[in-house]
C-alpha cells in the first residue's frame, strides 16, 4: 500500500472539492434519507386517520398539535439561511487562506503533462472518453445531459413531494436521480481523480503511479468478435445490436414501469413516456457500455464512418 | 439513534440562534483579521526580513562607525591633515568678513524682491488672463474693447509697500522692470558670496578628500548617512526591473545587504548571544564578489540571470528560490553556482578574466578533455569535422556542376556546328563560351574551398589515437585485455570503461585488428634508455604525460600515463611518434573517402609524399588529410633523441609484453562484421580515427541545451520513484558511489543535477533492474571521474541552458574580446597552460613539480603581458616555427638555455591568426601594430649606451645569450640580436625599468635606473660623457640595443671577455650593490 501515492492525491489542491464531495456527498444523502423517513411515516399516519390530515400543521415530522400551521420565511427561514451563508464565507475565506490557487509552470507545446487532467467537474466527461469515441462523448453526451435536465419538469407527472422530502411518493424520480448524479457523474469523477494514473491507465487507490508501467490491454470492437470484417457489415451489426438494445431495454423497462409505477404511467401521454424511456436508455447504456469496456475489453459496439458507440 | 422527545414550543418560531450567531460572527470576525494579517504579512515575508535587516545592520553600522571614527582619529592626527585643516581654517577667517557683507546685504535685497514679487505676480496673472481672452474673442470689436481693458489696467498704479515702510507707487511696465531689476541683482550677488567662499569650500574638500584616500573602510559620515537611511526605513519592495530583457527581480527584499557599501559577513550579522549565524544572518550578507558585479551591473542585470529562481516571487523561501515543482528554472545549487556564467558565457572556453579556479572553467575543459564532444554535439566545440564534412559536400556539387556544364558547353559547341544561320551558331558558341567561364570561376571557388579544408583538416584533432595504425603501433595480445577495462592497465586513462562483454571484446578487437594498416615501419636502432630518462624528464614530455601510479605519479593529466606504455608499444612506432607524433602512416583523402597508399601515386606518376606542403590527393586534387589528428606536436629532436626516449619508455613496464595471454582470434574474419556493429554501436569513431567510420556522426544527445530540457524528458527509468522522494542511494557500487560531489542522496534527487550527477558516476545506473538486451544498454560508459570533476561538469551541464535573456545578454563580442576568447580555445586545445603562465596566479605543470624547485629560471617563460611585448608578425614566426631556423631545429629560437623545448604544433593559419590575436588582445595591443620607429643614434651617443651595456655593474651579457655556444652554456636569457625584429621598444624599456612588475620572480634584476629629477638614471656609475645628458638612460639603452649588430655584440662580449656568465646563485652575490635582492625565477625576454 503505499500511502504516500494516496497523500499525494488528496492532497492536492486541485482534489481539495473532490476530497470533500464524498463525506459532503454522504452526510447528505443521510439527511435527506432520515427526514424522508420521517415524513413517510407522517404520510401513512395521517392517511390513516383523516381527522388528523385535516387539523395538522405541517407537512413535515414531527411536530406537535397547538404549533402554528404555517410560519412566515421571514424571519424564521431567513435567520438559518444566513446563518448557513456566513458559515460558507467563513469556510471560503479559510479555504483561499490556506490554499493558494493551484497555478502550474508555463505551458510547454512540446511537453504536456501526464497524467493530463481536466478541471474536477469536468473529469466525468473526461472519464467518458475512454469509453466513447470523442463526438459522441464530448458532444453528444453533454448535450443530451442538458437536454435531459431541461425535459424532467415536462415530463414528471407527479404532482406529490413538493416542498418536502419523501421517497415513498417519489421512488422513480428520486431512484433516477441517485442513479445518474451519484453513479454516473460523482463515480466516474472520483475515477477520474483517485483512479486514473499516467497514460490514463487504472491505478487502485494505494498503487504507486509509476510513468514506467506497463500493461497488456488489448480492447476489440464487437464486431470482430463475431468475425465481420466488411464495413458496411459492421456498420448495419452494430445498428442491429444497439436498435435491439433499445428495443429490449424498452420493452423491460416498459414492463418494470407499469408493474412498479403504475400511478406515473397512467398519467403520462405516449409523448413523455416515450421521451422518458428514451433518456432512461440511453443513460442506463452508458454503465452498460463502461462494464462491456472495463470487463469485456470491448472498444467499440457499432462502429460507422462517422461515429462509435 | 434514540428518539428525542418532542418539544412543547414549535423550534421553529421559538429557537434562538443567538448563540450560533455570536459564535458564527465572531469566527467570521477572526478570518477576517486573519485575512488582514496575511495580506499585510502572511503573503510577504520580505517584511520581517527587512525589520531583521534594519536592526541587526543598524547594530552593525554602529560598530562599524566607532571602528571607523577610530581611523579617521588616527588619520586626523596626521600631521598633513593637521596643514590641510590650518589652510581650511585661515581659508574660513580670511572669507568671513566678506561673505557676512554680502550675506547682509542678500538677506535685505531678498525682502525687497518678496514685496514685488507679491504685487507683481498678482498683476501678472490677471493681465495674462485678460491677452488669453483677447487672443479667443471671435469679434474684432471686442477685442478692440478688451484691448482698452488691458492697457487701462496696464495703467493703473499699484502700491508696493517695502520692508522699510516706504510706499511706492508703479504702473504694470514699471512694475516687471523694478522686478527684473532686483532679480538680477541677487544673481549677481549670490555669484559674489560664491566667489568668496571658493577658497573655503576648496580647502573644505580637500580636507574631506584627505581622509576618505587614507581611509580603508567607509568615512564616519558615510557610515552615518546609512546609518540614517535605515534607521527611517518602512518596509517596501525593492525590485530590479529590466524592461527589455523582462528581468523583474526582487531579491533584494530580502538579501538586502547584497550592494551594501560595506562588506557584511554572516558572522556580523548573527545576533549578539547566538554562535551560528541563523537564516537571516546568511541571507543579510554582501554579494561575495563584488567585482563581478561591477562587470555585471545588477540594474542591468538583475540577479535571476545568473542565479535563476523566480525573481517575481515574494510569497516564500521556497518560490522566491524556484525551488518548487512548477517552477522550471530552480535557483542553482551553492555546490554549482558557476553554472549561470555559462548561460551567457557559453561562448567562452575560459571565462574574461582572472580565470584560476573557477568550477565552470574546469568543466568546459574537462569536457572536451574527457571526449564527450565525441558522442555529445555541443554548440562550440569541435566544429571542424562539420564543416570539412559540409566543404566537401560543396567541392562535390561544385564539381558535378563543372562536369554538367562541360558536357552542355560541348553540345553547344555541336549545336552550333550544325546550325542552319550565322546567328544561331554565334549564340550557341556564345553560350558554351559563358559555360566555360562559369567553369573557371567554380575552379575559383573549389580552391577556396580547398584552401580552408587545408586549416579545418589541420585543426581537426581526435582526443584518441589512430586506430588505424593499430598494427604497427600495439602489442595484439594487449588489445583485448585493455578493452575489457582500461582503468585496470591504466588508472587515470582518458578511455572510459565501456562495459564491455567478451564477445563485444573479442569482435571490436578483431574488426580493429583486421582493418589496420599493414604498411611497414622503418627499423629503428635500439637508443640510451638513461640519456632517454634525462631527455623525457626535461624536454617537457611532463608537462602533459605523467609517469608513476598513485602518490609516485609525477606529471600532467593532459595527455596519457606512460607507466606501462613498454607493455603495449612498438618499439619502431614509438620512435617514429616521439620523433614527430602528426607523421601519418597513409594520408586519407575525404573526397574519396578512402586512405590513400604509394600505389595511387605511382598511377599518376607522383612520388610517394605527403606533408603539409604536398597536400594534394593524386587522384583527384583535393586536400588530404596528413598529419594524425593528435595535439601531441613534434619537440624537433634528433632521431637518436627520439630513439633513447623511445628505449626509456619502452622499459617502463610491470610484465613482459609476452605475457598477455594469446589473442589469434583477432584474425578470426568472421568476428569483423559483428565488431563493425559493435563499434558504431558504441560511437567508438567519435574519439578514435577507425578505418570505415571516418565520417562516422556522434552517437550521443546535443547536449547544447540539456541544462533546459524538461525533467520529464530525463530518464530515471525505474528510480523515478525514489528519486522524487528520497531515500537510499540506488548506486551500490562504492567506487562509483564516492563519485557523488554530495555523497549518497540523502533526500529528493529528481532535479536536473541530481540526474546529471548520478548519471556521470555510474552511467549504467538507470539501467539497474531493467531487462534489455545488449543492444538496448545505455551505451554511455564509466569516464571514472571524481568528485570535483563531476561537481565542474555538472554545473557545466546546469548552465547548458536555453536562456529567455535577449540575445544581446550573451557575450558575443566583436571586437579585441572576440580574439581572447577565440584564442583562449586553442590555448586550451594544445594544453599550453602545461608550461606557460597566462593569468596571475594560475598555476603550471611544470612549475609544480620538484626538479624547477630550485632553478625556476630553467620554466618556461610565463606570458602574463606576451602581446605587449612581441611584434606581432614575429609571434607568427615563431609559432609556426618555434626553432626560428629550417637548418638547425633540434633547439629553441629564443631561449637555448632552457632544457625544456617549446615544441612545434603545426598551427593552421588560421588558428595562428587567432592565436596572434588573442596575444594581442589579451594585452590590450591595438591590431595591426605599426612598429616604433627608434631613432639612430650619434656616434657618442653609442659610446655612451655600450658604457651602459658593458657596465660591469650590470653585465647585461653575463647572462644574456649571444649566439657563441661556449658563452651560452650558462646564459640564462634569450639573445639581444632578437629584439631588433621580436620585441616592441616600450615594453623593453618598461621591461629594463621594473621587470619584477611584469614577471614577477624573474632573474632579470631590478633598480637598475633611478628617477631623478624626471630622467631615469642609470643606477650604477656612469662615465663622464654622461654629464649634462638630458635623456633617459633607459631609453638610450633601449635604442642601442634594438641597433644591436651581431659585430658590436661579438666585441662587446670580447671586451668582458672573461667574465663568462655566471649562473644565477654567483649572480645574485653579485646583484646585491642595489640594496634590491630580486629572486630568481622564471625566464627574463
Amino acid at each position: 500500500m503505499d500511502w504516500r501515492q494516496l497523500w499525494d492525491i488528496v492532497s492536492t489542491p486541485d482534489n481539495v472539492p473532490i476530497v470533500a464531495l464524498i463525506p459532503l456527498l454522504i452526510f447528505y444523502c443521510y439527511l435527506a434519507w432520515k427526514q424522508a423517513k420521517a415524513n413517510d411515516e407522517l404520510v401513512s399516519e395521517l392517511e390513516a386517520d383523516p381527522v388528523l390530515a385535516k387539523t395538522h400543521h405541517r407537512k413535515t415530522w414531527p411536530f406537535r398539535p397547538g404549533w402554528q400551521k404555517e410560519v412566515h420565511v421571514w424571519p424564521f427561514l431567513l435567520r438559518v439561511e444566513f446563518l448557513a451563508a456566513i458559515i460558507v464565507t467563513i469556510i471560503l475565506m479559510v479555504w483561499s487562506l490556506t490554499l493558494n490557487a493551484p497555478m502550474e509552470e508555463p505551458a510547454n507545446p512540446n511537453l504536456t503533462m501526464n497524467p493530463a487532467k481536466a478541471p474536477w467537474y469536468f473529469l466525468g466527461l473526461q472519464e467518458m472518453l475512454v469509453y466513447f469515441d470523442p463526438w459522441i462523448a464530448g458532444v453528444v453526451m453533454p448535450t443530451l445531459i442538458i437536454i435531459g435536465l431541461m425535459v424532467i419538469p415536462y415530463i414528471d407527472t407527479n404532482p406529490m413531494g413538493s416542498g418536502y422530502y419523501t421517497w415513498k411518493q417519489r421512488k422513480f424520480a428520486i431512484g433516477t436521480f441517485l442513479f445518474g448524479f451519484i453513479v454516473l457523474w460523482v463515480s466516474m469523477i472520483i475515477i477520474g481523480t483517485f483512479i486514473r494514473g499516467p497514460g490514463w491507465q487504472w491505478f487502485w487507490p494505494g498503487q504507486t503511479w509509476d510513468h514506467n508501467r506497463l500493461i497488456y490491454e488489448v480492447n476489440r470492437d464487437l464486431p470482430d468478435l463475431f468475425g465481420i470484417t466488411s464495413n458496411w457489415a459492421k456498420g448495419i451489426f452494430g445498428a442491429v445490436v444497439v436498435g435491439g438494445y433499445f428495443a429490449v431495454g424498452g420493452f423491460l423497462l416498459h414492463a418494470l414501469f407499469r408493474r412498479f409505477n403504475p400511478k406515473d404511467y397512467r398519467r403520462m401521454s405516449l409523448l413523455q413516456y416515450s421521451v422518458m424511456q428514451v433518456f432512461m436508455l440511453t443513460m442506463i447504456g452508458l454503465p452498460i457500455k463502461m462494464l462491456l469496456r472495463l470487463a469485456l475489453n470491448i472498444k467499440y459496439v457499432w462502429i460507422t464512418p462517422w461515429f462509435n458507440v | 439513534m434514540p428518539e428525542q422527545p418532542i418539544p412543547e414550543q414549535d423550534p421553529v418560531v421559538t429557537k434562538s440562534y443567538a448563540v450560533h450567531y455570536v459564535v458564527a460572527m465572531a469566527i467570521l470576525l477572526a478570518t477576517l483579521f486573519w485575512a488582514l494579517w496575511d495580506e499585510s504579512f502572511g503573503q510577504r515575508p520580505w517584511k520581517a526580513f527587512q525589520h531583521e535587516f534594519k536592526d541587526r545592520y543598524l547594530a552593525f553600522l554602529t560598530t562599524a562607525k566607532s571602528k571607523s571614527q577610530q581611523s579617521q582619529k588616527e588619520i586626523t592626527q596626521s600631521s598633513d591633515y593637521a596643514r590641510l585643516e590650518d589652510n581650511y581654517k585661515q581659508a574660513r577667517q580670511g572669507a568671513q568678513p566678506r561673505v557676512d557683507a554680502i550675506q547682509k546685504q542678500l538677506s535685505d535685497l531678498n525682502a525687497r524682491i518678496l514685496a514685488v514679487q507679491n504685487v507683481f505676480t498678482d498683476r501678472r496673472a490677471y493681465a495674462n488672463a485678460l491677452t488669453y481672452q483677447i487672443e479667443t474673442d471671435p469679434s474684432p470689436s471686442g477685442k478692440k474693447n478688451k484691448q482698452k481693458d488691458l492697457d487701462a489696467y496696464k495703467a493703473k498704479l499699484a502700491t508696493v509697500e517695502f520692508p522699510d515702510h516706504s510706499k511706492k507707487q508703479f504702473n504694470y511696465g514699471q512694475l516687471e522692470e523694478t522686478y527684473n531689476q532686483l532679480r538680477d541683482q541677487r544673481t549677481a550677488l549670490s555669484a559674489e558670496l560664491g566667489e568668496a567662499l571658493k577658497p573655503v569650500t576648496e580647502a573644505n574638500a580637500k580636507l574631506a578628500e584627505y581622509v576618505s584616500d587614507h581611509m580603508v573602510d567607509l568615512t564616519p559620515a558615510q557610515i552615518e548617512g546609512l546609518h540614517k537611511k535605515y534607521a527611517d526605513w518602512d518596509p517596501k519592495i525593492l525590485q530590479i526591473n529590466v524592461a527589455d530583457a523582462n528581468i523583474v527581480d526582487r531579491c533584494e527584499s530580502c538579501h538586502m545587504g547584497i550592494r551594501e557599501p560595506l562588506k557584511i559577513t554572516a558572522a556580523a550579522m548573527t545576533l549578539k548571544g547566538h554562535k551560528k549565524p541563523d537564516e537571516y544572518a546568511q541571507a543579510f550578507v554582501s554579494h561575495p564578489d563584488t567585482d563581478l558585479l561591477k562587470v555585471h551591473d545588477p540594474d542591468k542585470f538583475g540577479c535571476s540571470p545568473c542565479h535563476q529562481g523566480n525573481g517575481r516571487a515574494t510569497t516564500s523561501l521556497e518560490k522566491a528560490h524556484g525551488n518548487y515543482e512548477h517552477w522550471l528554472w530552480p535557483l542553482f545549487p551553492k555546490a554549482n553556482v558557476e553554472a549561470g556564467c555559462q548561460t551567457c558565457h557559453a561562448a567562452d572556453m575560459v571565462l574574461v578574466s582572472g580565470d584560476v579556479g573557477w568550477t565552470i572553467s574546469e568543466g568546459k575543459d574537462l569536457f572536451r578533455q574527457k571526449g564527450c564532444n565525441g558522442c555529445h554535439r555541443y554548440e562550440g566545440y569541435d566544429k571542424e569535422p562539420e564543416e570539412l564534412q559540409s566543404m566537401t559536400q560543396q567541392i562535390k556539387l561544385l564539381e558535378q556542376q563543372k562536369k554538367d556544364n562541360s558536357k552542355q558547353s560541348a553540345s553547344l559547341m555541336k549545336q552550333a556546328d550544325t546550325a542552319e544561320t550565322n546567328a544561331e551558331a554565334t549564340r550557341f558558341n556564345e553560350q558554351a563560351i559563358a559555360l566555360r567561364v562559369t567553369n573557371s570561376k567554380i575552379d575559383g571557388q573549389v580552391q577556396q574551398f580547398d584552401f580552408r579544408s587545408h586549416s579545418l583538416m589541420q585543426d581537426m584533432k581526435k582526443i584518441a589515437p589512430n586506430l588505424k595504425d593499430i598494427r604497427l603501433k600495439l602489442n595484439k595480445n594487449w588489445i583485448p585485455v585493455w578493452l575489457k577495462k582500461p582503468t585496470d592497465f591504466r588508472p587515470t586513462t582518458k578511455m572510459p570503461n565501456f562495459r564491455l562483454n567478451d564477445e563485444q571484446v573479442h569482435s571490436i578487437s578483431a574488426y580493429l585488428w583486421q582493418t589496420g594498416l599493414t604498411d611497414s615501419l622503418p627499423k629503428q636502432k635500439a637508443g640510451n634508455a638513461a640519456h632517454g630518462k634525462e631527455l623525457f624528464e626535461t624536454r617537457g614530455c611532463l608537462a602533459c604525460h605523467s609517469i608513476g601510479e598513485g602518490s609516485q605519479l609525477e606529471g600532467g593529466t593532459f595527455a596519457a600515463n606512460l607507466t606501462r606504455v613498454g607493455e603495449k608499444a612498438n618499439y619502431d612506432y614509438l620512435v617514429r611518434w616521439i620523433h614527430n607524433a602528426r607523421e601519418r602512416t597513409r594520408p586519407y583523402c575525404p573526397y574519396e573517402k578512402k586512405d590513400i597508399g604509394p600505389e595511387d601515386y605511382a598511377k599518376h606518376g607522383l612520388p610517394y609524399q605527403f606533408d603539409l606542403q604536398h597536400s594534394q590527393c593524386p587522384n583527384d586534387g583535393h586536400e588530404l588529410q596528413v598529419q594524425n589528428m593528435t595535439v601531441m606536436p613534434s619537440l624537433r629532436l634528433s632521431p637518436e633523441d627520439a630513439q633513447d626516449i623511445a628505449s626509456y619508455l619502452i622499459t617502463q613496464k610491470k610484465q613482459e609484453p609476452s605475457s598477455y595471454a594469446d589473442a589469434s582470434f583477432m584474425d578470426d574474419a568472421k568476428l569483423r562484421d559483428e565488431g563493425k556493429k559493435w563499434i558504431r554501436h558504441f560511437g567508438c569513431a567519435g574519439c578514435h580515427e577507425i578505418s570505415g567510420f571516418e565520417e562516422e556522426g556522434r552517437i550521443g544527445t546535443d547536449l547544447t541545451v540539456e541544462g533546459s530540457k524538461p525533467i520529464e524528458r530525463l530518464d530515471f527509468a525505474l528510480y523515478t520513484e525514489a528519486a522524487q522522494r528520497g531515500g537510499k542511494d540506488p548506486i551500490t557500487n562504492p567506487d562509483d558511489l564516492a563519485r557523488l560531489p554530495g555523497g549518497p542522496a540523502k533526500g529528493p534527487w529528481y532535479d536536473h543535477k541530481g540526474f546529471f550527477e548520478h548519471k556521470l558516476a555510474e552511467p549504467e545506473i538507470f539501467d539497474k533492474g531493467k531487462i534489455k538486451s545488449e543492444e538496448e544498454k545505455l551505451r554511455m560508459p564509466n569516464l571514472h571521474l571524481d568528485q570535483e570533476q563531476i561537481r565542474a561538469l555538472t554545473t557545466f551541464l546546469l548552465g547548458s541552458q536555453e536562456t529567455s535573456l535577449p540575445a544581446s545578454y550573451q557575450y558575443n563580442p566583436s571586437d579585441t574580446r572576440k580574439d581572447i576568447q577565440e584564442g583562449w580555445w586553442i590555448v586550451r586545445k594544445y594544453n599550453c597552460m602545461g608550461c606557460h603562465q597566462f593569468i596571475p596566479g594560475q598555476g603550471t605543470i611544470l612549475m609544480g613539480m620538484a626538479q624547477y624547485k630550485d632553478v625556476q629560471e630553467q620554466l618556461p617563460p610565463k606570458l602574463l603581458t606576451e602581446g605587449a611585448r612581441v611584434d606581432p608578425e614575429w609571434l607568427r614566426r615563431f609559432l609556426s616555427n618555434p626553432a626560428l631556423s629550417t637548418t638547425d631545429t633540434n633547439r629553441n629560437g629564443v631561449r637555448p638555455y632552457l632544457k625544456v623545448r617549446m615544441p612545434t604544433f603545426s598551427f593552421s593559419d588560421n588558428e595562428l591568426r587567432k592565436l596572434v590575436r588573442f596575444f594581442q588582445a589579451l594585452s590590450q595591443q591595438p591590431i595591426p601594430y605599426v612598429p616604433e620607429q627608434v631613432p639612430t643614434l650619434t656616434a657618442k651617443e653609442t659610446d655612451m649606451a655600450r658604457s651602459l651595456f658593458s657596465s660591469t655593474a650590470a653585465p647585461c651579457l653575463k647572462c644574456h645569450a649571444t649566439g657563441d655556444d661556449a658563452h651560452d652554456l650558462h646564459a640564462t636569457a634569450p639573445n639581444f640580436l632578437l629584439a631588433r625584429e621580436r620585441l616592441k621598444p616600450d615594453w623593453v624599456e618598461r621591461w629594463i625599468l621594473d621587470p619584477q612588475a611584469i614577471s614577477p620572480g624573474t632573474a632579470m634584476p631590478s633598480g637598475l635606473f633611478r628617477r631623478e629629477n624626471s630622467q631615469w638614471v642609470f643606477a650604477g656609475p656612469t662615465p663622464s660623457s654622461f654629464q649634462g645628458y638630458t635623456r633617459d638612460h633607459s631609453k638610450l639603452l633601449v635604442d642601442y640595443i634594438f641597433q644591436l649588430t651581431p659585430e658590436e655584440q661579438h666585441r662587446v662580449a670580447g671586451a668582458m671577455g672573461r667574465t663568462r656568465a655566471a649562473g644565477p646563485a654567483r649572480n645574485r652575490d653579485q646583484q646585491a650593490w642595489h640594496g634590491n635582492a630580486s629572486a630568481t625565477g622564471g625566464g627574463s625576454p
